[in-house]
């Protein structure tokens, strides 16, 4: 199922891109899809932070989240500042949407990780007694 | 395939391949068999040795210095985690975070420990830190094992 639903996703966003390419060449650049290129951009530097945290950056799970939590809101203000979806008054709704996304994957992650755990530790248990 | 397996005091762990005639699976065992036999050659004071990866309890990068580790010596190795990394494929060696290989063969559990970290506690009591990001490659040796 999680592969599918990867698969969806990367199969929407190459739908989308081709399609605008088109757009593009037919009818330029409009504002919708200026909005869309400009999500690809942020989610492309919210990902190349997100690898180089978990590259180079070892924290506890929960502190771990709570940092790309102030970085990612960091980056969405200031590329939503420079693309001018915010105005000085609703700048801190950054903080809601950042949010209710990193929370999810806070908790896909955490049982994710409890479930690898069980794994790995029932099947040390298996080999261990089959060994005996 | 008949496998037969017998103790022989005073010799070292030997392997013998009777096929009737040479093909691909044949092949595969033995390139399999060979890499179980891979080394990796330690300095210690001044004495130079091949260690076994069967004998290899983990790896750990230390200020940019690789050292290994057994049950109870520990080596200095002239390479880089990458050149390890060439030659662990398909071994029980798997990398466990930025700086540390753990050989899973001597992997006793894995435990999450206050503030959510990962612990690896080995056979010989060592305990090393698991990045969460590579546990999935951790899943994926012992996926591998029961098939």
């Amino acid at each position: 199922m999680k592969r599918i639903l990867r698969d969806t996703c990367i199969l929407a966003a190459l739908m989308i891109l081709c399609v605008f390419t088109v757009s593009i060449i037919w009818v330029g650049l409009t504002d919708e899809i200026s909005l869309v290129l400009s999500l690809f951009g942020l989610s492309f530097i919210i990902s190349l932070a997100n690898y180089f945290m978990d590259e180079y950056v070892t924290l506890p799970i929960l502190t771990g989240y709570v940092v790309k939590y102030i970085l990612a809101t960091g980056i969405v203000m200031l590329f939503g500042f420079i693309a001018g979806w915010f105005y000085k008054s609703n700048f801190w709704m950054a903080f809601i949407y950042v949010g209710i996304v990193l929370v999810l994957a806070y908790l896909v992650d955490a049982v994710k990780t409890k479930q690898d755990i069980d794994y790995i530790n029932s099947r040390i248990d298996r080999i261990r007694n089959r060994e005996r | 395939m008949i496998i037969e397996k017998k103790q022989v005091e005073g010799k070292p762990l030997t392997v013998v391949i009777e096929y009737p005639q040479w093909n691909d699976s044949v092949e595969n065992l033995v390139r399999k068999i060979s890499l179980m036999d891979l080394t990796f050659t330690g300095k210690s004071e001044d004495r130079t040795v091949n260690i076994s990866v069967s004998d290899i309890y983990y790896i750990e990068n230390v200020e940019r210095k690789l050292f290994l580790y057994t049950r109870d010596e520990v080596f200095r190795f002239d390479g880089t985690m990458s050149d390890i990394e060439k030659g662990i494929f398909e071994t029980g060696l798997v990398r466990i975070s930025r700086t540390c290989i753990m050989n899973t063969d001597y992997l006793r559990e894995i435990r999450q420990i206050r503030n959510s970290h990962l612990e690896a506690v080995m056979d010989n009591d060592e305990k090393l830190i698991v990045s969460r990001k590579y546990l999935p490659e951790i899943k994926k040796i012992f996926k591998r094992r029961s098939i």
